[in-house]
């Protein structure tokens, strides 16, 4: 039929259509009045509950309402409650009032019993019971304004009441008093007299309908935190920042577990990006990928140092220094050599008209002024050098290419530390020999780096 | 969280500035002729050491590694006589610890020793500073590489 919603409405529009402001002033005051008032609500019956409701009302209208409502004991009032439709019918009506107000009594009266119930149950924290008391009020107000103003309805050829008997103005009344905006056109048309009678329930009807605001504030903010409550306190946690999903724990340690599992694999990645051939998915390949990236850019940091120098110190062999733990400092600094990977680069036709095994001197000349040169400038150095079609290696590495091979032209000349070893561009060009690099003018630096690579991954035992 | 590890080329041009000045600085000290061993083992050295301090310097005092390394190598300027015992000690150890497994040492306890003052660090933080750190070694290589063509050429 009519929804409750819209007839609570129509009433407080029809009843205070133009100002606002006083109803809820008034229901400011019914609220503390409400609340200020020291009924308690585990003791009192229904009867004391009631009447302390009453007499808090200001309104001496009400007292002229109130007493019909003495005839007929505030206990009827609750069993209209749990009974049908018809059976109220039999209560509302007191015969000495006149219909209308006597209807509106009804109205409010029933309305205000059952917000008086609602807050005594309110006062004791059972949600089933507040649930419940909450639908019983809707009913009752359902119950109510129905009843308070459908003259069409089955009600009106109920023997209790006796307002349709009264004639249309009264019906009309009743329907515009009960009924909503539609209602208001009415309203105009009314008699006087009926609105003389919207007056006096005016107020009463107003604090029934603060009262039902209340009530059903209370209600509703009762059922709120309980229904929240059973939701597993997820919201009630403001400390939390992560809410955590459906089926994960919302222990605080699994969530500083979560976040910091999240942070280190931010990291990972982040680093994953940063490492050349940084493909891996593993944790622990990608660590060792990190680890020997940094080993490497240490280790081209320190030939870069030497390059400075230009002096290649035959100490310890390369790889031999590169399969330690790498760390530099300490009598490692003259191992890093130099030498031009595969030969490649190295001009092969000059080489045989250098290469006089015969002439040692030119030889050491040569070494002389590389190495002078190498004092200043490597590079003009290594130019030197690959203009000759040489190239740079350390010691060790030369012995062994000389044992193994059958090099036996140009035996490695150890009179300084300098080591060059004169490779006619039949030098060895496997990939073993592929050293650092450092100038890599003619090499070029992505080749350098390769080489330099190479060799680190080489030395890896 | 976005952690960018781009360097600054305000850092890269101070690191550059100071590196050329300490070498013009070591250039100027260096004897002539000739070097012997030692002496280029030991340039090398300095050069090595005045390139990281030179990059420290350069991050400054934001990073965590940047802190560790300099004062690393304040506390070697100061003891460097001890250093030099420390030098044979160090050659030493190494010896011992190639017998050592080294596998023993968890992943990243490597990296804890390879970057400047991972040891206080926990995981979070030390792959943190891994990354700076490696963006700045990158950086540091490729200046002093790009410094080493120019002259050469």
């Amino acid at each position: 039929m009519h929804p409750c919603s819209r007839e609570m409405q129509g009433i407080n529009y029809v009843l205070n259509p133009s100002s606002q402001i006083p109803l809820q002033d008034l229901q400011n005051q019914q609220h503390q009045q409400i609340q200020n008032s020291p009924f308690d609500p585990s003791s009192s019956s229904n009867d004391d509950f009631l009447d302390q409701m009453l007499s808090s009302l200001p309104s001496s209208s009400w007292a002229d309402l109130k007493s019909p409502w003495d005839l007929n004991p505030p206990t009827s009032l609750n069993i209209p409650i749990n009974n049908s439709s018809a059976k109220p019918r039999e209560d509302e009506t007191p015969p000495s009032m006149p219909e209308n107000v006597g209807f509106h009594n009804f109205d409010e009266s029933v309305i205000l019993a059952a917000k008086l119930r609602q807050h005594q149950i309110s006062g004791g924290p059972s949600p089933a019971v507040a649930a419940a008391a909450k639908a019983m009020l809707q009913q009752q107000l359902m119950m109510a304004t129905r009843g308070g103003g459908l003259p069409q309805n089955d009600v009106v050829d109920g023997s209790s009441f006796k307002s349709p008997t009264r004639g249309d103005g009264s019906v009309q009344a009743l329907y515009n008093n009960g009924f909503g905006a539609g209602s208001m056109h009415g309203t105009g048309q009314a008699s006087n007299q009926s609105q003389q009678h919207f007056h006096h329930p005016q107020e009463g009807s107003l604090q029934a309908q603060n009262f039902s605001t209340p009530g059903a504030g209370a209600g509703m903010a009762m059922n709120q935190p309980q229904a929240s409550g059973s939701t597993g306190g997820a919201p009630a946690q403001p400390r939390q920042r992560v809410r955590a999903r459906r089926g994960q724990a919302t222990d605080p340690h699994s969530i500083a577990e979560r976040l910091r599992r999240e942070r280190i694999a931010e990291r990972m990645k982040a680093l994953q990006e940063l490492v050349p051939n940084g493909n891996k998915t593993d944790k622990a390949s990608m660590l060792d990928e990190i680890i020997d990236y940094v080993k490497f850019l240490q280790l081209q940091v320190k030939v870069l140092s030497m390059s400075r120098l230009g002096g290649a110190a035959a100490v310890a062999p390369l790889v031999a220094d590169m399969s330690s733990e790498g760390r530099g400092g300490a009598g490692g600094g003259g191992d890093c050599i130099q030498a031009t990977a595969n030969g490649g680069s190295l001009p092969r036709t000059n080489s045989n008209s250098t290469q006089t095994p015969s002439s040692n001197d030119t030889l050491t000349v040569t070494e002389h002024q590389v190495a002078r040169l190498m004092e200043e400038d490597m590079g003009s150095a290594m130019q030197y050098l690959q203009g000759k079609g040489l190239c740079l290696m350390p010691i060790s590495l030369a012995t062994a290419i000389s044992t193994t091979t059958s090099h036996s032209r140009n035996p490695v000349l150890n009179s300084n530390h300098h080591s060059l070893l004169h490779s006619n561009g039949e030098g060895p060009s496997s990939p073993s020999m592929s050293v650092l690099t450092v100038q890599s003018a003619t090499m070029g630096n992505g080749r350098g780096d390769a080489s330099v690579k190479d060799a680190a991954s080489v030395s890896k035992p | 969280m976005t952690s960018i590890y781009q360097i600054n080329s305000a850092t890269r041009i101070r690191f550059a500035r100071r590196f050329l000045i300490s070498l013009s600085r070591m250039r100027r000290a260096s004897t002539l002729g000739p070097p012997s061993d030692e002496e280029i083992r030991t340039r090398t050295r300095r050069i090595r050491i005045v390139s990281y301090s030179s990059m420290a310097f350069a991050v400054g005092s934001s990073r965590a590694w940047s802190r560790a390394l300099v004062l690393k190598i304040r506390n070697r300027a100061r003891f460097r006589g001890i250093l030099r015992n420390k030098c044979l000690a160090s050659k030493k150890k190494r010896v011992i610890k190639r017998h050592k497994v080294s596998r023993e040492m968890s992943k990243t306890d490597m990296l804890r020793r390879l970057v400047p003052g991972g040891a206080g660090m926990g995981i979070c933080g030390l792959l943190e500073e891994t990354a700076h750190y490696m963006t700045c070694l990158a950086t540091q290589v490729k200046v002093m590489q790009s410094i080493a063509d120019h002259y050469s050429k």
